[in-house]
C-alpha cells in the first residue's frame, strides 16, 4: 500500500495541486459510510486516465463520482482509496439539433444538459426524477430509468455512443454519434448500468427529442393497485398520448390511498383526444380525479430518511398489481411504481429493516421479480448483497470483469455478486 | 484428428438425417445472401438449445470453429465459415415456445422467420417491430447476430432495442439465460453485447423479444422529386423540425426503373426520387405530422405528393421498395450493395459525393435506403466478367464508405461488418477500442471458436474466397434484400 501523503503528492503531479486534495469534511464523496484516501478532479480525459493508470499502478481502488446522487446504490465497495470525480468534465461536446443528436461529457448534469437543450426545443428522455445534481455519467452508470421508459424506451435505447477510460488508462469509444450503427461490439450496452465496475464513462451521445408541444397532467384516485394497473394497461394498449405513468400509495393500514400520476404529452389534438378517453375509462376502473398536489405531497413525506430501505422490485407487469398487494402487507409506508414496465419501488424505516428484506425477498421470489435494495443502512449492506443471489450468467460476468479490470480497482465489490 | 471422425462424432449425437456431410449438401451451405463462400466440413441441425451444446462441444474436441447459420440471408457473410469447421443451422429449431400477449414479449427459438412473429401475435393487436426487408425469409437468431434494421426502425429502433434476454451456447457449450422478461435484470446487459456480435461470441437458442401494440392510425405519404438532392433536403428538413416518422425510404430513378416493370407499384417513371413516408400514432397525431411531411415536401418543391393511399395502393408502394433488390438484377449481371451511415443533416452533400464517384468510376448506382435514419445503401451495377470491373467496384465502394466515415457516420448500419468490412473497422475504431472489444470475446471464451475471420481486422483472407472474390457482391435474384 502507497503511503497516503505520497498517493497526494503523486497525484498533484500528475493533475496539479488544485485538483487532488483530501475529501472535505461535507462528506461529499463518502461512500456507504467510507472516506476516500483523496480525491481527484480531472480536467480532460487524458488525466482521467493518468490518474487510472497510476491507481492501476499502485492497486488504489478508484470510484468515478458524479453528481452523487446514487452513491448509495451498489454493494459497500470492498476498497476505496480514490474518488475520480467527473464534475469538471461539464461541456456539451456537439449538438447538431437538426440531427437530433447531442454529444456531452459525463460530468455535465442532467438538469444543465436539458436546459441547453431546451434552448433548441429538444431534451433526452431522462426521467424528471433523476435530482438536480445527477450526472449524465451516473445516470449512466447506475442504468437510472424511470416512468418514461414505457414511452420513450430506456437509457440503453437511447444511448448510441460513449468514450470510456479503461481501468488501465486508455480512452476509448463504443458506438458512435449516428443513428443507426452496428460496427463492432455494441459495449455501451455493457458499460450502461456497470456501475463504474469496467470502466470510466467520461463522454456519452445520445438520440434526441423534441420536447412536446403540449402537456397536461392528470393524477387519478383509485381504489386499488388492480385498477389503477388495468387503468395504465388500458391507455397503452390504446396508444394514447403519454409521456410518464406513476402509481403510488399514501397512507397506511386500511387507509391506503393509489395515485396514477399521468402526464399526456404530445401534439395539442392528441392531449385532448388522451384527455377525454382517460376520464372516460376512469369510471370503469373506479377512479376520481384527486387533488391537484395530494399525491406530491404525501409522497415527499418519505424520502429524507438516511437509512431507509428503498427496494426496487422488476416484475411482469401482469404480476405487479399482486405483488404490490403482498407488499403493502409488509407495511411499507411508500410505494411508487411503474405500471407498465412492471418496476416497484418501496420503502420502509431502517427499523427491522432486515427482517422486512427477508420478507420482501419471499415475496419477490413467488412473483418471479427481481429484488435489487437500492438504499440502505451501512450496518444492514454489510451483511446482504444488494443485488440478491447472483444471476445465472454470473461466471460469464465475473470474466468480464476480470478481463476489463485485471487488478480490481474500479468501485471493486459494488456490483452484482460483490464484483 | 480426420474429418470423418467429426461427423461420426455428430452423427452420433445428433442423428444421421441431421448431419450433412456429402460435398453436393454441403455447397448449399457455402455460401449467403453476398457472394463470398467457405466451404464447412459438415453441417448440423439440431432440434434445441442441448443438441446446439453438443455440436458445439463436439467441434471443440475436434478442434474446428462453428459458424451459426439461419436462414442465410445475411449481406455481410456473417453464416458463411471462412475457416471451415462445423456449421450449426437453425431451421428446425423454429418453435414460438411462448407468445405473452398481456405482458407483450414472446420467447422464440433462432430459427423462426421474423414476419412469422407479427402473424402470430397479430390475433392479439400486437407485432414485432424490426422489419428487415427480407423479412419473410430472415430468421430471428440471425437478426440477433446482426443487429437487424429495416424500414420502421427509424421509429422503433433496430432489433436490440426489442430484445430483453436471450438463451445462448457458450463456446465450452454450456447453455445460459441472460437478461429475462423482466424490464430490469441484475448484472451486466450481457444480452445487449450479443445483440449484434455477428455470431462470434454464443450461439443464441432462444430469444425473447419485445412486442408492440399496432398503432391505431398509418398514413403512407409518397413524395415525388424531380432530383434525388431535393429528396434528401426534404429528409434532413423533416428530421430537422423534430420529427421522427415511422419510416422514411428513399428510392432514386435508377431503383425505380427496376422495380416498376417489376412489381407495378405505382412508382412514377420519371420522376429522380421518392420518398416513401409512413407516420403513424393516434389518427390525431398520425393526420398531424402527415400534414407537416406533406407541408416539407412540398416547400422543397416535391412535384406530387400522394397522400390518402388506399391499401393496395400502400401495399404495392412497400412490395416495390422491400423488393428492390431483387428488382435491380434486370438492370445489370451484378451489384455491389454498400451499407453506410451519415449524420442526417449531411444527406444532400454526402449523396451527391456518392453519386460523383460512382460516376467517376464509370458505374451506374441505385440508391435504395434508409434516409431518416442516414442509413445509405447504394447498389453499384457492373458486370463481374469485364476483366478488372470487380475491383474496380471494391475501390468504389470503399470510397464510398469514406464518404460516411468522414462526414462522421459508420461503415455498416445493419447489415454488419462480417469478413467484408473487417479492414475498414480501424477507420473508425482505434487499436484500443478494438482491443477492448477483443476482451469481450476473451471473456466469452470464444476466441476463434465461433465465427472466425469476422468483425475485427486481420490479414488472413476468408477460406476459399479469392481477393477477386472478396465483397459482398450479389448475384441477380430476387432473394436479395436491403
Amino acid at each position: 500500500m502507497v503511503a497516503q501523503a505520497t498517493v497526494l503528492d503523486d497525484l498533484h503531479a500528475i493533475i496539479g495541486n488544485k485538483h487532488a486534495f483530501r475529501p472535505d469534511e461535507a462528506g461529499r464523496f463518502v461512500v456507504d459510510g467510507i472516506s476516500p484516501q483523496a480525491v481527484v478532479e480531472p480536467g480532460s480525459y487524458e488525466e482521467v486516465a493518468a490518474v487510472l493508470r497510476y491507481a492501476s499502478e499502485a492497486g488504489l481502488a478508484v470510484i468515478p463520482l458524479g453528481g452523487g446522487s446514487r452513491r448509495h446504490i451498489g454493494n459497500l465497495p470492498a476498497r476505496y482509496d480514490l474518488a475520480l470525480s467527473l464534475s469538471r468534465l461539464e461541456k456539451i461536446i456537439e449538438h447538431e439539433p437538426a440531427d437530433l443528436t447531442v454529444t456531452c461529457q459525463a460530468g455535465i448534469s442532467i438538469a444543465e444538459l436539458q436546459q441547453r437543450l431546451k434552448a433548441h426545443g429538444q431534451r433526452v428522455p431522462f426521467n424528471a426524477g433523476s435530482g438536480h445534481q445527477a450526472s449524465v455519467g451516473g445516470v449512466l452508470a447506475a442504468n437510472a430509468n424511470g416512468p418514461s421508459r414505457a414511452a420513450y424506451g430506456a437509457l440503453r435505447d437511447y444511448t448510441i455512443g460513449m468514450r470510456v477510460v479503461t481501468a488501465d488508462g486508455r480512452i476509448t469509444r463504443a458506438g458512435g454519434k449516428v443513428v443507426k450503427n452496428v460496427a463492432g461490439y455494441d459495449l455501451c450496452k455493457l458499460y450502461t448500468g456497470s456501475l463504474g465496475t469496467l470502466g470510466v464513462i467520461v463522454e456519452a451521445t445520445f438520440k434526441v427529442m423534441p420536447v412536446s408541444r403540449r402537456e397536461r397532467s392528470i393524477a387519478l384516485r383509485l381504489r386499488s393497485p388492480s385498477d389503477a394497473c388495468g387503468l395504465a394497461a388500458e391507455l397503452y394498449r390504446r396508444g394514447l398520448a403519454f409521456s410518464h405513468v406513476e402509481l403510488s400509495s399514501a397512507g397506511g393500514g386500511n387507509d391506503v390511498g393509489w395515485f396514477l400520476e399521468i402526464l399526456l404529452a404530445g401534439s395539442q389534438g392528441a392531449v385532448d383526444r388522451s384527455e377525454k378517453e382517460l376520464l372516460g375509462l376512469a369510471p370503469r376502473f373506479k377512479a376520481e380525479l384527486a387533488a391537484s398536489n395530494e399525491a406530491n405531497e404525501t409522497r415527499s413525506a418519505g424520502e429524507s430518511n438516511d437509512d431507509q430501505l428503498l427496494c426496487r422490485l422488476s416484475v411482469l407487469a401482469s404480476q405487479l398489481a399482486a405483488l404490490i398487494e403482498e407488499i403493502k402487507r409488509l407495511e411499507s409506508p411508500l410505494m411508487v411504481a411503474e405500471p407498465i414496465t412492471g418496476v416497484l419501488r418501496a420503502s420502509w424505516p431502517a427499523v427491522d429493516a432486515a427482517a422486512v428484506l427477508e420478507s420482501a425477498r419471499a415475496v419477490a421470489a413467488k412473483h418471479e421479480a427481481v429484488c435489487v435494495v437500492e438504499h440502505c443502512s451501512v450496518e444492514l449492506k454489510q451483511r446482504i448483497d444488494v443485488f440478491g443471489d447472483p444471476p445465472p450468467a454470473f461466471a460469464l460476468m465475473r470474466r468480464v470483469k476480470q478481463q476489463f479490470d485485471p487488478k480490481g480497482i474500479l468501485s471493486p465489490g459494488r456490483f452484482v455478486g460483490r464484483l | 484428428m480426420k474429418r470423418s471422425d467429426l461427423i461420426l462424432d455428430l452423427q452420433a449425437a445428433i442423428g444421421r438425417s441431421w448431419v450433412l456431410h456429402a460435398p453436393e449438401d454441403l455447397l448449399v451451405y457455402e455460401y449467403d445472401g453476398t457472394i463470398d463462400r467457405g466451404l464447412p466440413e459438415a453441417v448440423v441441425l439440431p432440434e434445441d438449445a442441448k443438441g446446439v451444446a453438443t455440436a458445439v462441444r463436439i467441434a471443440r474436441k475436434h478442434h474446428v470453429p462453428v459458424t451459426a447459420r439461419g436462414a442465410g440471408t445475411g449481406l455481410s457473410g456473417g453464416a458463411i465459415p471462412c475457416e471451415g469447421g462445423v456449421v450449426i443451422v437453425t431451421t428446425r429449431m423454429n418453435r414460438i415456445v411462448e407468445l405473452d400477449s398481456e405482458n407483450r414479449i414472446a420467447i422464440v427459438e433462432p430459427g423462426v422467420i421474423n414476419l412469422d412473429i407479427s402473424r402470430a401475435a397479430a390475433p392479439h393487436g400486437l407485432y414485432y417491430a424490426p422489419d428487415p426487408s427480407s423479412q419473410k425469409a430472415c430468421s430471428i437468431g440471425g437478426n440477433v447476430a446482426e443487429n437487424a434494421g429495416g424500414p420502421h426502425c427509424l421509429r422503433y429502433g433496430t432489433t436490440t432495442n426489442h430484445v430483453l434476454g436471450l438463451e445462448i451456447v457458450t463456446a465450452d457449450g454450456q447453455v445460459l439465460w441472460l437478461g429475462g422478461k423482466t424490464a430490469d435484470t441484475p448484472g451486466y446487459d450481457l444480452t445487449g453485447v450479443i445483440v449484434g456480435s455477428e455470431g462470434t461470441l454464443a450461439i443464441v437458442t432462444k430469444v425473447i423479444v419485445r412486442l408492440l401494440h399496432k398503432p391505431e392510425a398509418t398514413i403512407t405519404l409518397l413524395g415525388i422529386f424531380d432530383a434525388v438532392t431535393q429528396a434528401s433536403r426534404a429528409v434532413s428538413a423533416i428530421i430537422g423540425k423534430g420529427m421522427v416518422p415511422a419510416a422514411l425510404e428513399m428510392m432514386d430513378k435508377n431503383t425505380m426503373d427496376a422495380v416498376e416493370p417489376f412489381v407495378h407499384a405505382g412508382y412514377p417513371p420519371d420522376a429522380g426520387a421518392v420518398l416513401l413516408i409512413e407516420v403513424e400514432g393516434l389518427k390525431e397525431d398520425a393526420q398531424e405530422q402527415a400534414d407537416a411531411v406533406a407541408s416539407i415536401c412540398r416547400e422543397l418543391e416535391a412535384r406530387e405528393i400522394r397522400i390518402g393511399l388506399s391499401q393496395e395502393d400502400r401495399d404495392r408502394l412497400w412490395a416495390g421498395r422491400k423488393g428492390a433488390l431483387g428488382a435491380l438484377g434486370r438492370l445489370a449481371p451484378s451489384y455491389y450493395i454498400l451499407d453506410g451511415v451519415i449524420p442526417r443533416t449531411l444527406l444532400p452533400t454526402v449523396l451527391d459525393g456518392v453519386y460523383e464517384a460512382c460516376e467517376r468510376f464509370g458505374f451506374r448506382v441505385a440508391n435504395v435506403f434508409h434516409a431518416g435514419d442516414g442509413n445509405l445503401h447504394p447498389n453499384v451495377m457492373f458486370d463481374e466478367r469485364v476483366p478488372g470491373a470487380t475491383q474496380k467496384v471494391l475501390d468504389l465502394g470503399e470510397e464510398i464508405m469514406r464518404l460516411c466515415v468522414d462526414a462522421g457516420g459508420s461503415i455498416t448500419g445493419e447489415h454488419g461488418v462480417g469478413y467484408e468490412k473487417r479492414n475498414y473497422m480501424s477507420w473508425i475504431f482505434s487499436e484500443d477500442d478494438l482491443e477492448v472489444m477483443s476482451r469481450l470475446k476473451a471473456a466469452f471464451g470464444a476466441s476463434e471458436r465461433f465465427n472466425p475471420g469476422k468483425v475485427f481486422p486481420t490479414s488472413k483472407g476468408c477460406g476459399e474466397v479469392s481477393s477477386r472474390m472478396r465483397a459482398a457482391i450479389a448475384k441477380v435474384g430476387a432473394d436479395a434484400y436491403v
